[in-house]
């Protein structure tokens, strides 16, 4: 009897915990559609593609950043993409040599490492120098922010390929590059898609390694690579601020548009790509 | 000429010597069987005539690998795997491709043919050759995962032979297999030996007396007998093989 009785209070408690762990995810995707859809349906097409508005004057847009953070993950992908898949070949098929051993424990530090010091360290190599925020150091930013969370993965993806798959390859007298990009690449797409899916969807919501690179723009849409350029992250962190009631309202509607965006990308993380059958 | 020929062959995993001085000659166009109790060393040996052994980091390897008389490690590794081909324990075909590439594949990489018609001639070729044609001739395109695992095997034995290969080497290819399965790849070999030199190792003394023209007989890395099959059947000079074709070790 007693015994029963601690099962169910076991199971209960358990219970609680999970729902009090799930509850904030639930919490923050029902206040932000609360908030953010009325402001949407007010502001219509107009807040996807117009500029901010003057304080206390309506709503406008937040279109300079929704392109801008689309730009920045594009090119942040475009420069830490190639990089980061070559570094994950490279440590899984050379796990035993120096270089190896230690690419795995710095991609390790590098996912948890503050993003800010990111933005601080490229502010200092680019910013600085050029004397001016821009698209390309918020890129740079955010490539180095994405790099590891695709190059772990793609290690960790390529290391689950069976060894009997590398040894037929092998056997067939294909080299080794052609081993690694046509049959174990092939094998271990679903994982490396996964990390490449998970880096941008990291990257197009953060704000930190931004605040000293990216400089934010909402009234213009793109001056070129090497002028400041929005992001909504920032935009929202820059409204909430701000003193005035249309901008918090701007910043409920922007957070739902990134929210889109987010489910957006991870979404088909967990459906559409199909896993390859052994 | 011989198609293969081990010199005082000595292979170690780390510190511990799996081949202990293998001196080897298997001749042309046979079967050649290796077998042995699990454990003996059996794939090791195996390994190393396709220099398939240096994918292992901690392998380390004395002596000689003869093919047709040229060493192995004086050749390219790929030149060797070409002419060396090799069918596995476990079905291995790639399953994210089709029927069709796993074959193609190697034959395409290693500019084998010249044209896309010659492509397929060399997948049906090899595809009748496995004797797989007949099941597989509609379904070309459909993912290599979809056959049943003795037509995964014969797919590799397919994928293998397309690259026209010299020597055919065989790692247990039929311990997974249903036993229906198993006979069908056995009467392959039985076929596919009148082209070529193939080399299956397995631990079924049965098996060897049904598929070999020769025999040999491993045990804890060395080379305890060899000779041709019945007489090595009829007549074991040694002891341990006795005792191994008796079934008293295993």
């Amino acid at each position: 009897m007693l015994r029963k009785l601690k099962e169910k209070i076991f199971l209960f408690s358990i219970a609680i915990a999970t729902f009090l762990t799930i509850l904030p995810l639930f919490h923050i995707l029902f206040s932000v559609f609360a908030n953010g859809l009325p402001v949407l349906m007010k502001g219509e097409i107009e807040f996807l593609t117009g500029k901010l508005a003057p304080p206390d004057d309506g709503l406008g847009g937040i279109g300079p950043a929704i392109i801008g953070t689309f730009l920045l993950t594009f090119l942040a992908s475009l420069i830490g993409l190639p990089i980061a898949v070559l570094t994950g070949v490279f440590s899984a098929e050379y796990p035993k040599s120096l270089i190896g051993k230690s690419t795995k424990t710095l991609l390790l530090i590098m996912m948890e490492f503050p993003t800010i010091l990111v933005g601080l360290f490229v502010m200092n190599i680019l910013v600085l120098p050029m004397g001016s925020y821009s698209a390309l150091a918020g890129a740079l930013a955010l490539a180095i922010v994405m790099m590891p969370y695709v190059a772990v993965y793609t290690e960790q993806a390529l290391r689950e390929v069976p060894f009997i798959y590398k040894e037929g390859a092998f056997a067939l007298g294909l080299r080794r590059s052609k081993v690694v990009f046509r049959i174990m690449m092939g094998m271990a797409r679903k994982g490396v898609i996964t990390g490449i899916l998970i880096g941008m969807a990291k990257v197009a919501g953060e704000t930190a390694p931004l605040l000293f690179t990216a400089g934010g723009s909402s009234r213009i849409y793109f001056a070129g690579l090497d002028k400041p350029i929005g992001a909504i992250p920032l935009l929202i962190y820059q409204l909430v601020q701000q003193p005035y009631e249309n901008y918090h309202q701007i910043a409920w509607g922007a957070s739902l548009i990134l929210m889109l965006i987010f489910l957006a990308i991870f979404i088909p993380i967990r459906l559409s790509i199909k896993e390859v059958r052994l | 000429m011989n198609a293969i020929e081990t010199v005082n062959l000595r292979i170690w995993y780390g510190d511990n010597e799996v081949i202990r001085g293998v001196n080897l000659v298997i001749p042309e166009k046979v079967c050649f069987a290796i077998m042995g109790p699990s454990g003996c060393g059996k794939s090791t040996l195996l390994r190393s005539f396709n220099r398939l052994l240096e994918l292992n980091e901690i392998a380390r390897i004395e002596g000689d690998v003869k093919l047709f008389g040229k060493s192995v490690y004086d050749m390219d590794p790929v030149e060797v795997r070409r002419r060396v081909g090799m069918v596995f324990q476990i079905p291995n075909p790639f399953p994210h491709m089709s029927i069709y590439d796993n074959v193609a594949l190697g034959v395409k990489y290693n500019k084998l043919v010249k044209s896309k018609k010659e492509l397929d001639e060399v997948v049906g070729w090899a595809l009748k050759k496995s004797a797989l044609w007949d099941e597989v001739k509609d379904r070309l395109k459909d993912k290599a995962s979809q056959l049943s695992g003795g037509q995964m095997q014969r797919l590799c034995i397919a994928r293998a032979l397309a690259l026209k290969p010299d020597v055919l080497l065989m790692d247990e290819p039929t311990a997974n297999l249903d036993p229906v399965s198993a006979s069908k790849v056995e009467e392959l070999i039985h076929e596919l030996k009148k082209d070529l030199t193939i080399v299956i190792v397995t631990h079924s003394p049965a098996q060897a007396s049904r598929v070999s023209d020769y025999v040999s007989f491993l045990y804890m890395g060395k080379l305890i007998e060899v000779g041709r099959t019945e007489e090595v059947f009829e007549n074991p000079k040694s002891e341990l093989t006795e005792k191994y074709l008796t079934g008293r070790m295993g």
